[in-house]
């Protein structure tokens, strides 16, 4: 289950550090908007980063409601 | 890194049905609004929408770039841009191939299309090829390396997109990797779906309709988010930030990439360049000229001007191998028609075709077969069709009857050659109906709740759909996806939905068409269609020959061979006297049911007031009922002109000036032909014939503001110097009367070739009246009365209709030797035609069926079918009338019965049926029910007979008595809806025509009536109005009913005759239709029966 992130990121919404890591490279990011048609519609921009520390960490922003999450 | 230096080269339009969502000249729009200076559209498969987005990028200061998404056999894509001329025949050929066994299956249903490698490699040069899309493209090294092959390093590009999906970064990462081992650039590209992001949620529902789901179940299908909406060439590069290579590629290729649609693509029309051609047709016409002008005969000296005239100014145009080339296709008719009408038969004598449109003005169509109008006699002048001042090709419009052209199509391929004839194709598009059910499904909105929305629908602007919500469901579906469904069909109001097929344009060419344009086959065998619609052919300078089948020609035509078959007489239709007291007296009483024209309720209306009296009187009327003279408000003056003289035949007609007094005498000072604004310019404003052309072009449908205020303008100018007695002010109003008009009209010529059918009809109605209704019937569908009412109003003319009958009935109807018409065993819905033609066969083999076990043992037809032929109760007489003691029988009798093998036809032994229990016979109500279902109409007792006694009890009236009361009497009638219209220029009044036993009447109402009752009025067969009953001599004595309260007419509790259940016939089917029946109002088994009408303008429906 996604858990919400402490996430620093630049102006064009790049991942910066996550939970107190920085972020030392982005691997992959994407962007998923779905659902539009339901109650519960679904924009998140997702990050697949490496941090400093080694760890290879997903994390999304909701575009809905503006809040950052992470996979564990 | 410059913003600028993104040039987009993928990028879908609508015209990727169901993929796309935006119309070119959207995108083109969109496109320049965000800064790009070029852009590619590569539709898959598909050059359709390339003509349209070329000439709007050129009329808006785009460069176009033109391409296709090309899909290999393999299922992978590969983009194909074009560089050059070569490129653009190529893509045309390539894609050609692609289509040609897309219509392969038995059915011919459309599959996808494809091409091989080897296709490409024959067809490469001119192209750039990019290696396909995210999701399809070519990504191995050795297909890539066969790529090389066929276009070498300089004209091969990877391509990379970043379409936000999860691993395309490292999917790019891959192909630039491939591209360096191969030596070949890589080149960035958006795959665009969308010109803005409302688009792209429909295109999301487009990808679940496509897939025949709903959005909620295809989320494996769908793109996943709307990156593929066009955006700015700096957001572009931005997104390949990875890829500055890639972005500075776009730019370079497209610079390589120079071809130009919009420039002559070289085609040629036969006989175009032949330079003998003036004097063949000069030739031609002189050879007819005696035959038709002979000496000392009325029109000869005018027809010799007449003629010098015309040849003079087609030389000039150089238009003889135009005018040479329709003969051509003329004569092609004339064999094709002695091979379909057979030589000695009763057709024989007819022409194989007519003109209709303009055309039929010009003595050289006349003398050259093309119209069988005279226009000297009929006074039609040219200037409409032919001036010196054309800068397109004039139209020449041929009708034919549609035995006729289902066989001379296939022969023009076949003369012409395939690759030089198609076809033009027709793009239906998106409107209310099919938006809501198709958006309605991909949301997963109740099939029932989105039907009875459909059917409440306007059913033209789907922009106006929350409307058709409110109205159907009540406003309490605002929210949620009924919200949705609203926005998503405002978004695909107009949207091209797939490719069909043109009413009859046809282009043929000397060069192979394949340069030009892709040719795709079409749904009916021999057909071929060219991608482009008649816009699109038109801009390419294609010349397009229509082709129409007209279902009165051919009625008229079966008419003919009816009366010789029963009464020994030969009719040719060009001789039949054309001053008939009976035949005018049955036109001036509007009598008119069933014939060319003047049959619909408007046009009734109309000629109790107008009382035609020649071919001239009718050539105006079938003219009058049309948006431009109704707009144009000359309409009212003409009929009032018209009654004046009757009554007082001194009356001088006003004119609004002098100089109108010719051009417009015939039609009473009014403006009724769009050839009259031609005159009328010329004569009163001093316009040139071109100046007048230009003016009636301006205002025709493509309405241009600017254009018409230019006219404007000069005509005011020009009419106040030419004439010094006219006033700024008379100008002014006489350009009103004009610009009024708008174009929405017949040429002259157009109504004499339709007033002559339409006369020719109501004589074969007047004088042999049931074959006529027979001819109708069989010819079905086409005029603006379903069989039910043809059939209930030749009734009432006393023309007796008897059953279907599998003793008696042929195929089709037919009339007896007593004068009667019996309905055809073809009539019966769900009997193919194959069992038919055994059924009937099996009869005149071995004589008429003696029972129901003998018709079960020697008809050849299935159970299913013999279940149907029973409902319809075409086996009563074997069964001393009983429908049910058919059935009963049948199904003994039927599960024993032959069945149709591999070998044919199985005998079967004599079977000896026990006796069928006492069943209680069929009440009238269900028979009644049981006819529709079965044949679409009731010959016995109308469906309000049998509401009679209850009507009777709620006050309500027949439409005969109607005729008894008073004018302004409040009256409550009960009918059956036979046509509903809300005609554009009626200002919101709708009309129903209903007919009960008696006859039919007019019901108007009002827009505050339709509001109040709007579903009953839009979806209900059968209703009860309440009303004002209107009487006004001026309207010729005709009745209307104005509307106050219009409601469903209730059906007293029965016992349904369901004649579904018992037949094994296609189960999803009657799912489907049960469905529908319950969705609108409950389980009324009428309403899933009632005749299909005219409804608003769709044309028939139930």
């Amino acid at each position: 289950m996604p858990r919400q992130a402490a996430v620093e990121s630049d102006a064009a919404g790049q991942p910066l550090s996550v939970d107190g890591e920085d972020v030392d490279a982005v691997r992959e990011s994407w962007l998923v908007e779905d659902r539009w048609w339901t109650d519960q519609p679904l924009r998140r921009r997702y990050w697949e980063v490496v941090t400093t520390g080694g760890r290879n960490v997903v994390v999304y922003r909701d575009l809905v409601e503006q809040g950052w999450h992470r996979h564990a | 890194m410059c913003s600028m230096s993104y040039i987009e080269l993928h990028c879908h339009s609508a015209y990727s049905f169901l993929d796309g969502a935006s119309q070119p000249e959207e995108l083109v729009a969109a496109a320049l609004s965000r800064g790009h200076s070029a852009l590619a559209l590569t539709d898959h498969d598909s050059l359709s929408g390339s003509m349209e987005f070329a000439q709007a990028a050129k009329a808006l200061g785009l460069r176009a770039i033109h391409g296709a998404e090309v899909t290999l056999d393999d299922g992978r894509h590969i983009t194909l841009l074009v560089s050059d001329e070569t490129g653009w025949r190529n893509l045309c050929r390539l894609l050609t191939v692609a289509h040609a066994h897309t219509r392969d299956g038995p059915q011919r249903d459309r599959s996808d299309p494809a091409v091989a490698l080897e296709d490409v490699e024959r067809h490469g040069e001119g192209l750039v090829c990019l290696s396909g899309c995210a999701a399809r493209g070519v990504r191995d090294e050795p297909t890539m390396r066969r790529l090389i092959a066929i276009f070498g390093r300089e004209r091969l590009r990877v391509e990379l997109q970043r379409p936000l999906a999860r691993h395309d970064r490292a999917l790019n990462r891959g192909l630039v990797a491939l591209a360096g081992r191969l030596g070949i650039a890589t080149v960035a590209t958006g795959n665009v779906h969308a010109h803005k992001a409302e688009r792209a949620l429909l295109q999301d529902a487009l990808v679940a309709i496509a897939n025949h789901t709903t959005l909620d179940a295809c989320e494996p299908l769908r793109r996943g988010n709307h990156a593929h909406v066009l955006s700015t060439p700096r957001a572009m590069a931005a997104r390949f930030a990875d890829h500055p290579e890639a972005v500075a590629e776009t730019q370079r290729l497209a610079e390589r990439l120079t071809f130009d649609l919009t420039s002559d693509l070289g085609y040629r029309y036969p006989g175009a360049e032949d330079a003998g051609a003036d004097r063949a047709l000069a030739e031609v016409c002189q050879a007819r000229f005696d035959e038709r002008y002979p000496p000392g005969s009325k029109h000869r000296a005018h027809a010799a001007a007449r003629l010098e005239e015309e040849l003079r100014v087609i030389d000039g145009l150089g238009l003889a191998g135009f005018f040479l080339l329709h003969r051509e296709i003329l004569e092609l008719a004339r064999e094709v028609a002695v091979q379909v009408r057979g030589r000695g038969g009763a057709r024989s004598l007819l022409p194989p075709g007519r003109g209709r449109g303009s055309s039929v003005s010009s003595i050289v169509c006349h003398l050259t077969g093309l119209s069988h109008v005279d226009p000297i006699a009929n006074k039609l002048l040219l200037g409409r069709f032919l001036n010196e001042e054309l800068t397109a090709l004039p139209d020449i419009d041929l009708d034919f009857p549609r035995d006729i052209r289902e066989v001379l199509i296939p022969r023009i391929h076949e003369v012409y050659g395939r690759e030089r004839s198609a076809l033009v194709a027709a793009f239906p598009t998106y409107r209310a109906r099919g938006a809501i059910r198709e958006l309605g499904k991909a949301l997963g909105l109740p099939p029932g709740e989105i039907e009875r929305v459909a059917r409440g629908s306007e059913g033209w602007s789907a922009r106006d759909v929350h409307r058709d919500i409110d109205s159907a469901l009540g406003e309490g579906r605002r929210t949620g996806r009924w919200a949705w469904l609203a926005r998503l069909a405002a978004e695909a109001q107009g949207l091209p939905r797939h490719l069909s097929q043109h009413s009859g344009g046809m282009i043929v060419a000397t060069r192979p068409l394949v340069d030009c344009v892709p040719l795709v086959p079409a749904a009916m065998e021999g057909r071929q269609l060219a991608q482009w619609d008649k816009d699109s052919c038109s801009d390419a300078g294609f010349l397009k020959i229509d082709l129409l089948g007209l279902g009165m020609l051919s009625a008229v035509e079966r008419c003919v061979e009816h009366v010789a078959v029963r009464r020994g007489e030969c009719i040719d239709l060009s001789r039949i006297a054309f001053d008939d007291r009976a035949t005018y007296e049955c036109i001036q009483n509007a009598d008119t049911t069933g014939v060319f024209q003047i049959e619909s309720r408007a046009q009734m209306g109309s000629l109790r007031r107008t009382r035609p009296e020649t071919l001239d009187d009718l050539t105006v009327q079938v003219a009058i009922v049309r948006p431009g003279p109704i707009v144009g408000g000359a309409v009212n003056p003409y009929i009032e002109r018209r009654q004046r003289l009757r009554a007082d035949p001194g009356y001088e007609v006003p004119y609004m000036h002098s100089s109108l007094q010719a051009p417009l005498r015939d039609t009473l000072g009014t403006i009724i032909f769009q050839d009259q604004v031609l005159e009328v310019a010329q004569a009163f404003a001093g316009f040139s014939v071109g100046e007048a052309e230009g003016l009636r072009r301006a205002m025709s449908r493509k309405r241009s503001a600017e254009a018409i205020e230019a006219h404007h303008r000069r005509f005011v100018q020009g009419a106040t110097s030419l004439h010094p007695d006219v006033t700024e002010e008379l100008a002014e109003q006489v350009f009103q009367m004009v610009s009024g008009f708008s174009g929405f009209g017949f040429p002259k010529a157009h109504g004499a070739a339709f007033g002559l059918l339409a006369y020719q009809s109501t004589w074969l109605r007047v004088h042999y009246g049931p074959e006529f209704l027979c001819s109708l019937l069989d010819e079905q569908p086409m005029g603006f009365y379903p069989p039910d009412a043809l059939v209930h109003e030749a009734q009432r003319r006393g023309i007796e209709i008897l059953a279907p009958d599998v003793n008696a009935s042929a195929a089709g109807c037919e009339v007896t030797a007593g004068g009667a018409v019996r309905i055809g065993l073809g009539y019966v819905l769900g009997v193919r035609a194959d069992e038919i033609a055994a059924l009937v066969g099996a009869r005149e083999a071995g004589g008429p069926f003696a029972s129901l076990e003998d018709l079960g043992s020697r008809a050849g037809a299935g159970r299913p079918a013999l279940e149907r032929l029973a409902w319809a109760g075409a086996c009563d007489a074997l069964t001393g009338g009983d429908r049910r003691v058919a059935l009963w029988q049948l199904g003994v009798a039927a599960s024993a019965v032959n069945v149709r093998g591999r070998e044919g036809t199985q005998l079967a032994l004599a079977l000896d049926l026990p006796a069928a229990p006492t069943l209680k016979a069929l009440p009238a109500w269900e028979a009644m029910i049981a006819d529709y279902a079965t044949t679409g109409l009731t010959a016995t007792t109308h469906p309000i007979g049998l509401l009679r006694s209850r009507l009777d009890g709620e006050g309500a009236v027949g439409i005969d008595a109607l005729s008894r009361l008073a004018h302004g009497a409040q009256v409550r009638v009960g009918g059956l809806v036979v046509a509903r219209q809300r005609p554009g220029t009626a200002k919101g009044v709708l009309f129903l025509l209903l007919e009960d036993e008696h006859g039919t009447v007019n019901v108007v109402v009002s827009p505050q009536v339709y509001e109040r009752h709007r579903l009953a009025v839009r979806t209900e067969p059968l209703l009860l109005v309440e009303g004002r009953l209107e009487r006004h001599a001026s309207a010729g004595g005709a009745i209307n009913v104005l509307a106050r309260r219009v409601v469903r007419l209730q059906v007293p509790d029965r016992i349904a005759a369901d004649v579904k259940d018992i037949s094994p016939l296609d189960e999803a089917e009657l799912a489907r239709q049960a469905e529908i029946a319950s969705a609108a109002t409950g389980t009324d088994d009428f309403r899933a029966v009632a005749p299909a009408v005219q409804s608003f303008a769709a044309g028939r429906r139930r």
